[in-house]
């Protein structure tokens, strides 16, 4: 448990370790990470896309990179970070127009399960089923 | 009575009181405009350039189309707002002096700038 008697950094870095913690902590850390990783994909998205300014050679040779099974992986991790923080972003909305406040455990709960079996169905699309 | 507070919000983020600073409630605009931008974004890659994005070519054609290219442009603004909001966020988090917040607000404003008009640029060369 971080308390204020700790170095500041440690307890500001403290917000991700979610054991032992409450459904509100798994929300807000989840929120966190994916946007840290929605981040750093909005930056790797852009340095790829600088290889359209080289010319159609470079940029087909990154397609059929692309569309290796490995990095349709990816492409199932990003859609995972876009379904977390998008859904649960909407829960924020809401309650912060004071919408659904004292039901927002269920509504986090239920948007989580709607970001579960849309994540599932694209999984099964992107590797062809 | 800081020090329980601090020790709740890190308990059960549930119970927070919602912040409603003016950042926070462009943090909200911004993420309800990206979930629409990003749906629209999804449609017009699936559903009018038809037969899919797969070269070069079906790039160039693709953005010269004028509502698709309204519609990346304003998502590439949006998400860099949005994004900077977020970093910020969590950078206050650590618990920064305010003159260090200020600077920190100048400096993701400068990244921000950056790169909608590394955006933009971009995009240019791309449909000449």
């Amino acid at each position: 448990m971080a308390t204020l008697e700790q170095p500041k950094l440690r307890r500001a870095g403290r917000w991700f370790d979610v054991r032992h913690r409450k459904l509100g902590m798994w929300a807000y850390a989840l929120n966190r990470i994916s946007g840290i990783g929605l981040v750093v994909y909005l930056y790797l998205h852009l340095v790829v896309l600088s290889t359209l300014s080289r010319g159609p050679g470079s940029w087909d040779a990154f397609v059929s990179l692309a569309r290796q099974p490995y990095f349709l992986l990816l492409d199932v991790i990003l859609l995972a970070g876009i379904l977390i923080h998008g859904l649960n972003g909407l829960r924020i909305a809401l309650t912060s127009f004071d919408v659904g406040v004292k039901r927002q455990k269920a509504l986090f709960s239920a948007l989580m399960l709607v970001a579960l079996v849309a994540l599932s169905a694209a999984a099964l699309k992107i590797f062809g089923g | 009575m800081e020090n329980r507070l601090a020790q709740e919000m890190m308990e059960n983020p549930f119970a927070e009181e919602p912040k409603r600073s003016s950042t926070w409630y462009w943090q909200i605009f911004t993420g309800v405009a990206l979930v629409l931008l990003l749906g629209l974004h999804f449609i017009a890659n699936h559903f009018i350039a038809t037969g899919g994005i797969r070269d070069f070519a079906d790039v160039v054609s693709y953005l010269r189309n004028p509502i698709v290219l309204v519609l990346e442009v304003l998502f590439l603004i949006v998400v860099a707002i949005h994004a900077m909001l977020g970093v910020r966020a969590i950078v206050i988090d650590f618990g920064i002096s305010s003159q260090a917040e200020k600077r920190l607000s100048q400096a993701l404003t400068v990244i921000g700038v950056l790169t909608v008009g590394y955006g933009l640029w971009l995009t240019w060369v791309i449909i000449h």
